[in-house]
């Protein structure tokens, strides 16, 4: 068994200082701008990728007056005008990866803001490519994977796609005067609200799988879902599910069998000092 | 270094009094000591600058006219026509986005001159570099005047020769993150901070579009729901040149650990400003790394 000789940080910070010192020269061809961490970047070196250039993709997309009114079932033209923005988006991401000869971009964040009368979605992440490659020939992968998910992704034998978004806007189900007053005073399930909410949150499910699927993608991973009403109209219940499409790069899936690790240090006993004072 | 009150008289005695501060935590100011770093100081650098008048008359007003589609000096600019034909007062026959290069100016020159003055401090005390770096920029009193503040902790590397030209090298790291980088064989040359800011002047249809007026105006073959073109190149154009500002300081170095920050101010009717503001280290590789071995997962039992 062989042993790596453990690093000592004094030496490696006066070796780098003196280099410093005496008029140390780049020795690289082109610079790099990239938004991981250190520990990013050494992991995806560990499986000899490299970060090339911060990249970004944003999109606006107007919503016609009149969409948020009463009204019922589902909104078609909001849940249109957030497909719209985030593909526009995606695509203008993956352009900028492509540019700069990137094969995909990780660790990208998502902002999707509803306003009355536009959508907003900005993407920002780091394009990479493995160490020293040519320029992608075909679609660039986009993720919103840490460096460290991709890396496990990767070495289990699978390999990101894309961005998989689904979202669906609902007007809130109403009852009639009677029902209403029927029902004050009994425990009963708003079958309206239930089955109005449910398909909701299944047709935002759904799109997404379905985007997931024209990717050619074998599933989606690291689902996020939001929910809830818009500030704006309090009436309306707004879903969103989104997650990366992967596939399935080699013929099988590799297993990652991790080693059991069981700390033996003691459990640290917090000391509050308030508990001084009889607190 | 520009402007006359270079580091307060205050500064040099603070500095020379034989003790230090450090804005580090204690694991990292730990992590230092383990790399070899002594903090001597906490230094720091502060400029207030005014905004000047870019208004009407005023020598910066340029890229806001429909026949110059492409701003002055390289700096980006892009006009687009109303489609309609109207001719009217009310009807906004053409738009621009327009980088407004005067105000990336202001906002690095107080930005460089808060970190001209740190680094002044960090020699006062003959530190290698300064690690920990922290800046902020805010409005202050007024509307147009905004104060810049950079803070770090100065460090001599033990057993190290001076900085070359005596000038510390500087980054936004410390600690364990700093060690890891180091011994990864990159070396912290300057933190590199840049902002744009895109001015957008909408047109007809953006003006219409963020109104809710796509049913209204949306011409011939056009769905309900479309990009509004101008405010997302706008958008799109604000991120781009602040990359392309801290390309243009890095050379073929690495920026590394970016943050940025965005924002968006709507000054009037159809009329907004995107900023957007990139800080990063910038670091160089002083020696070829060997690649670590793949990583072992490991599952905590606790």
């Amino acid at each position: 068994m062989t042993t790596t000789p453990e690093a000592d940080p004094r030496a490696e910070m006066a070796a780098a200082a003196a280099w410093l010192a005496h008029g140390g020269a780049s020795s690289e061809k082109r610079g790099v701008t990239s938004d991981l961490s250190i520990d990013e970047a050494l992991l995806l070196h560990s499986i000899g990728w490299e970060p090339i250039e911060l990249v970004f993709g944003v999109s606006i997309t107007s919503v016609p007056v009149g969409v948020w009114t009463w009204g019922r079932g589902q909104i078609g033209a909001a849940s249109d005008a957030h497909n719209l923005a985030v593909h526009t988006a995606t695509e203008r991401l993956t352009k900028e990866c492509s540019t700069v000869g990137g094969h995909g971009v990780v660790g990208v964040r998502a902002s999707v803001e509803v306003h009355p009368h536009h959508v907003e979605v900005e993407l920002t992440g780091t394009a990479i490519r493995p160490a020293g490659a040519k320029p992608h020939v075909g679609r660039p992968f986009v993720s919103d994977l840490s460096a460290r998910d991709f890396v496990l992704l990767s070495n289990a034998g699978w390999m990101p796609l894309g961005l998989a978004f689904g979202a669906s806007f609902i007007y809130a189900p109403r009852r009639d005067a009677a029902t209403a007053l029927r029902q004050s005073t009994q425990n009963v399930e708003l079958t309206n609200l239930t089955e109005a909410l449910y398909a909701a949150r299944e047709s935002a499910m759904d799109r997404m799988q379905t985007w997931g699927l024209q990717m050619s993608a074998d599933g989606v991973v690291g689902v996020h879902v939001t929910e809830g009403p818009m500030y704006f109209a309090r009436h309306v219940m707004a879903f969103s599910a989104w997650g990366t499409a992967v596939h399935l790069a080699g013929d099988r899936h590799r297993y990652v069998q991790p080693d059991v690790v069981l700390p033996l240090d003691d459990v640290v006993v917090q000391f509050a000092a308030r508990s001084l004072r009889g607190d | 270094m520009t402007g006359p009150p270079d580091v307060p008289e205050a500064a040099p005695r603070r500095l020379e009094s034989g003790s230090f501060s450090s804005g580090l935590t204690v694991p990292d100011f730990a992590a230092c000591l383990q790399m070899g770093l002594r903090p001597v100081g906490l230094v720091q650098g502060f400029c207030a600058m005014q905004w000047g008048w870019y208004g009407a008359g005023s020598p910066y007003m340029r890229g806001m006219s429909p026949y110059t589609p492409q701003g002055s000096g390289g700096a980006y600019a892009q006009t687009w026509y109303c489609p309609h034909g109207f001719v009217s007062g009310e009807h906004r026959m053409w738009g621009q986005n327009y980088e407004q290069v005067w105000v990336e100016q202001a906002w690095l020159q107080g930005f460089n001159t808060a970190f001209g003055r740190l680094i002044e401090e960090a020699k006062e005390v003959g530190a290698h570099g300064v690690i920990g770096v922290t800046d902020t920029a805010h409005s202050l009193l007024e509307s147009n005047v905004a104060e810049f503040h950079v803070l770090g902790t100065a460090v001599v590397v033990e057993g190290a020769p001076p900085p070359p030209k005596g000038e510390p090298w500087s980054t936004y790291l410390a600690g364990q993150r700093l060690a890891k980088l180091v011994e990864a064989g990159f070396m912290p040359i300057s933190v590199v901070a840049s902002i744009a800011s895109v001015r957008v002047w909408a047109y007809c249809v953006t003006e219409y579009l963020m109104e809710g007026g796509a049913t209204l105006w949306q011409t011939q073959g056009t769905a309900p729901v479309q990009d509004v073109e101008q405010v997302s190149e706008g958008l799109l154009a604000a991120r781009a040149i602040a990359r392309d500002h801290v390309r243009r300081q890095l050379g073929t170095d690495t920026l590394h650990g970016v943050t940025v920050a965005t924002s968006e101010r709507e000054i009037g009717g159809g009329d907004q400003v995107f900023e957007c503001t990139l800080r990063g280290t910038r670091v160089r590789r002083f020696k070829d790394f060997d690649p670590i071995g793949a990583p072992r997962p490991t599952v905590r039992l606790s």
